[in-house]
């Protein structure tokens, strides 16, 4: 037996060589192609080892590894027919069908003949050498020649298959196949007593078949109206029983059985509503004790599993008292609710205003029986809850369509063009603080542009101020600069930094005196500049001297002394201001610096430096800060040591 | 007029509705004081009579104004279910219109109003026993009384009572006779053949079917008998006093054995009273029904079992197997365990219930204000609400 594969292979390479084009009549066709098969399955190697040179050897295909047409026919008739005769072979002799010829040889477990065959042909399939739908066309022949039993298994191997019969391209060409050997299966089954194989049915279809497959969704929400509850019409004789009650506890059936004609006439609607809260009452009039449902009670349920109750008038008494006999009819409630609350198609549908309040007081009653009846009622109302929370998503799904649930062709849309519009993330939140994040790295000549924008010049910036303080120009107060407290702040600010002497002016003068007196016209800087004192002349000319020499390092120095005094009353601002701009005051300083100086000695006069030398005296009466009180000449008479002692203050 | 309309057949011909060329003055003013009757109208006692069937077939009913009818429960039930879905409708409504029930039979018992009614078994016969506000305990033939064909009230009078026990007038100086003290309960013990009277003169009597005489006279009592009932077993009764203490009392010696506060462990400084007293069938629990709730005692250890405060006071009450029915000044029917569990409350239709009553099938009775009696299905639903007519 293991010699004849590799034997045959050489056959089968020079038939296919010589006699690819050569027809032969159907039935011997046939006969080798049963021949081959029946020697195949007999193998215990698997399928990829000699699967398709079996095909190859039965069919002679014109191509090599792909049936075409006539072929993959003919060769699906002869397997059907080797199926049907491996079938009724094992019925004669006995055996289970997925059993036969199962032998136990070498202490080694070899699968029936059928589960071979069937490998076989799955493999096939799977391959695309041969048309896919075979193999659900061999199952199908399979579940409706077999027994029950038997079918049992012939669907544990379809189960185990699963993988492989549920790939896209099987499961486009068997689906609707299995779906009828399936159905086929569950109207044979009894509901009753089969339950289990029953669920594995579903459970398989429900795998199998996409989530949004819309073939088992009832899309018109048709009610299976002929689900009928009978009950006693007529009073039974020598039984006491509220019959009333009975018929009114029965009669909700027919409301929950068809729930559309609840909501069509507001008379059946009220009806119901009526005979619901009769049942309702009585429930709440009689709450069920713990004893009444204890644990025992509801494993013999499990055990006595049964789809209907049964409406005899002698067992109300008994079904009243049974808490899992009260779950169902409140879960009935529940339902049905849900349904007539859900929109209709057009919001004319939906239920009225009236019905609603009453749908929802009733709710809210059945919720509450159900919580407080034993075993267990607030776990159960909960997952109900959760549960039919869940099938509200299903109904909206129906409503809109059953659209598919597989997001796959959006997904690859935007895939396509997506490396483009693709969002990119920025390092620092958004795109703003990132691109300033990175600007330094960008534009490395930022710093060294001419163009870019400067901090101006003391005397530049107040220019416009000074052009105002003309009287000439007439300008009016509205748009006088020193109206402006922005400009004036800023000019403050600034001056505080770059031009001391004329910030201390701000203290006599207000804003207009700390304008530069070279900007002013004459008459105009005789108004804020005239008052030097001619006594301290001579003294003060020296120290001119001596700060004009020093000018320069003033102004580089200053930014750093009031920096320091920073936390001081007026000077807070500084102190708080961020140190690159301070570095950037110092740079722009030093830049400026060459222009400043020649401006400022060029403009020096004599009234000048004496109106900062009393500006000097006075600042120590203002007080002002401490760092503006060490510049004071008159505690520290060489200008010199302000710098170290600057630093000295800064060490500590 | 709406009345007018409504009542207006019952009202001995009142006429075309608003036609005022006919205007019957006399029937308006009758069916006025007719629905002022029976607005005020109350419901004592109700009782399942005997019979073999297990359905309960015939309910008595003692109210206010004297009557003794009794009503065929299956014609309510069929007469109310028409009306069902209507009263259901309107169920908020405080005071829901019931339906009046044309009763079987109707006798008018006492002067007065009727206060409890028994039935006492002698041989094949049944005698129905019942007991007013005027003192007296009157017997009639069962049979008789539900044969006799009536047409509305006036014949019942006719029927002669078999049995007339007149309570007896207390003696001042001078020959000065109290008024006959009412009777507000009846037991009774076939065995020993006696009638047991709860009179309004803080006496207990027990009466000789045959020979019609007072037997015994229990006294101990400081205040108007409430209620009593017999324990047989024993040869006991016990009653239930105003004064707010139940008593065992020995029928052969007429004295007292036990006296049981029901409400003394109670800190309340209130006086309490006890309504109703009740047995269970092996006759060793008794349930009393005082004004503040309910407590239940075990006889042979004579001990209390529980004590239930219900906001409102107990009227009535039974055992049912081991647990307990109450009514009260409420209106509804409580169902306790025997350990003092609520079971159920059932809500019932009248305001105030002054009597529950059982039948072996599980079925209960409750009568109260109104003239309203709720028959009560052992589902706990309604099997039928209606309205006494009682006498004109």
């Amino acid at each position: 037996m293991a010699e004849a594969p590799s034997g045959l292979r050489i056959l089968l390479h020079q038939h296919v060589k010589e006699r690819a084009p050569v027809h032969v009549s159907s039935h011997a066709d046939r006969d080798r192609v049963l021949e081959v098969f029946r020697n195949v399955i007999l193998k215990t190697e698997p399928p990829e080892n000699f699967a398709l040179q079996a095909v190859q050897e039965a069919i002679k295909p014109q191509r090599q590894t792909v049936l075409v047409q006539d072929e993959n026919q003919s060769l699906e008739n002869a397997l059907r027919a080797l199926l049907q005769e491996l079938v009724s072979a094992a019925v004669q002799s006995g055996e289970r069908t997925m059993q036969y010829g199962q032998s136990i040889d070498d202490g080694e477990n070899i699968r029936g003949q059928i589960p071979r065959l069937l490998d076989i042909v799955l493999y096939l399939c799977e391959r695309g050498h041969v048309e896919g739908g075979m193999i659900f066309q061999l199952l199908e022949d399979l579940t409706e020649m077999s027994t029950m039993k038997d079918c049992k298994e012939v669907f544990a191997y379809i189960e185990s298959k699963q993988d492989i019969l549920g790939k896209q391209e099987l499961f486009g060409r068997g689906k609707l196949v299995m779906l009828r050997t399936c159905n086929q299966l569950l109207r044979r089954l009894s509901k009753a007593n089969d339950v289990v194989f029953c669920g594995r049915i579903l459970m398989f279809l429900a795998h199998f078949f996409p989530l949004s497959e819309r073939s088992a969704v009832n899309i018109k929400g048709v009610f299976n109206t002929s689900n009928e509850t009978k009950y006693e019409k007529d009073a039974p004789v020598g039984v006491a029983v509220d019959f009333n009650f009975y018929k009114t506890f029965w009669s909700l059936q027919e409301h929950f059985s068809n729930p559309a004609s609840t909501t069509l006439a507001p008379s059946k609607w009220q009806k119901f509503a009526s005979n619901l809260r009769v049942v309702l009452d009585t429930f709440e009039a009689q709450p069920l004790g713990d004893d009444n449902g204890n644990v025992n009670n509801l494993e013999q349920e499990e055990a006595t599993f049964s789809i209907k109750y049964l409406t005899s008038s002698k067992l109300m008494g008994l079904e009243l008292k049974d808490p899992s006999f009260r779950r169902h009819i409140l879960l009935q409630c529940l339902i049905l609710f849900d349904y007539l609350k859900a929109p209709g198609k057009n919001d004319k549908d939906g239920p009225l205003e009236s019905m609603k309040e009453e749908i929802k007081t009733c709710e809210e009653r059945v919720k509450k029986l159900l919580e407080i009846i034993p075993p267990k009622g607030k776990e159960f109302l909960e997952s109900i809850e959760h549960i039919l929370e869940r099938e509200k998503n299903w109904v909206w799904w129906k409503r809109d369509g059953c659209p598919a649930f597989e997001k796959q062709a959006i997904e690859k849309k935007i895939g396509q063009d997506g490396t483009k519009k693709r969002k990119p993330r920025w390092r620092l939140g958004n795109k703003e603080l990132s691109q300033l994040w990175k600007w330094a790295d960008q534009n490395p000549n930022a710093l060294t542009d001419p163009q870019r924008v400067h901090m101006p010049s003391v005397a530049k910036y107040w220019k416009p101020l000074a052009d105002d303080m003309d009287d000439s120009a007439g300008i009016e107060a509205e748009f006088h600069h020193k109206n402006n407290r922005v400009y004036c702040w800023k000019g403050l600010r600034f001056s505080a930094r770059q031009d001391l002497e004329g910030f201390s002016r701000f203290t006599d003068h207000g804003i207009e005196g700390v304008v530069p007196p070279e900007l002013l016209p004459p008459d105009v800087r005789s108004k804020f500049h005239a008052k030097p004192s001619e006594k301290t002349k001579r003294a003060k000319k020296e120290e001119v001297k001596v700060a004009a020499a020093q000018s320069e390092d003033n102004q580089v120095a200053m930014p750093v002394a009031e920096t320091d005094g920073g936390g001081n009353g007026t000077e807070l601002e500084d102190g708080v201001a961020p140190m690159d701009s301070d570095a950037a005051a110092v740079e722009e300083s030093q830049k400026q610096s060459p222009e400043m100086d020649s401006g400022h000695e060029a403009g020096q006069s004599e009234a000048e430096t004496e109106a900062e030398a009393e500006n000097r005296s006075d600042i120590k009466v203002e007080a002002v800060t401490g760092a503006v009180r060490e510049v004071d000449p008159d505690t520290d008479p060489n200008p010199l040591s302000k710098d170290s002692h600057g630093g000295d203050r800064e060490n500590p | 007029m709406p009345e007018m309309a409504r009542r207006g057949g019952g009202g001995g011909g009142g006429g075309g509705g608003g036609d005022a060329r006919n205007w019957d003055e006399e029937g308006y003013r009758k069916s006025i004081l007719r629905e002022r009757e029976l607005h005020y109208r109350t419901v004592f006692r109700t009782a399942f009579a005997p019979s073999l069937n297990p359905n309960p077939e015939t309910l008595i009913v003692a109210s206010s104004d004297g009557s003794l009818a009794s009503y065929s429960i299956s014609a309510c039930i069929s007469s109310v279910t028409q009306l069902m879905h209507f009263n259901r409708k309107i169920d908020e409504k405080p005071v829901p219109d019931f339906l009046l029930v044309e009763p079987l039979s109707v006798i008018q018992g006492h002067k007065g109003p009727a206060y409890d009614l028994k039935f006492y078994h002698v041989g094949e016969e049944y005698l129905l026993l019942s007991c007013g506000d005027d003192g007296r305990i009157r017997g009639w033939k069962w049979t008789e009384e539900l044969n006799s064909d009536l047409s509305m009230g006036m014949q019942g009078n006719d029927l002669k009572p078999l049995l007339d026990l007149v309570n007896p007038q207390h003696e001042g100086p001078w020959g000065a006779l109290s008024p006959i003290p009412e009777n507000n309960a009846i037991a009774v013990n076939e065995q020993e053949g006696s009638i047991y009277s709860a009179a309004g003169d803080a006496c207990a009597y027990c009466w000789d079917v045959e020979t019609r005489k007072r037997k015994m006279v229990f006294r101990g009592h400081s205040d108007y008998l409430h209620c009593i009932t017999a324990r047989k077993s024993s040869n006991q009764i016990i009653t239930g006093s105003e004064d707010g203490t139940t008593r065992i009392w020995d029928c052969r010696s007429g004295s007292c054995t036990r006296i049981i506060y029901p409400e003394k462990n109670r800190k309340l400084k209130e006086h309490s009273w006890v309504s109703s007293v009740a047995i269970d069938s092996s006759e060793s629990w008794l349930a009393c029904g005082t004004g503040s709730g309910l407590s239940v005692w075990s006889l042979l250890s004579c001990e209390c079992i529980f004590s239930s405060d219900s906001c409102a006071p107990v009227q009535d009450l039974l055992f049912q197997d081991n647990q307990v029915l109450t009514v009260g000044s409420e209106p509804v029917l409580t169902r306790f365990g025997i350990y003092g569990v609520v079971l159920s409350q059932i809500k019932c239709a009248p305001q105030s219930a002054f009597s529950v009553s059982l039948h072996p099938s599980g079925v209960v009775a409750v009568g109260g204000y109104g003239g309203l009696v709720d028959v009560i299905s052992e589902f706990g639903s309604h099997l039928c609400t209606f309205c006494c007519q009682g006498m004109d």
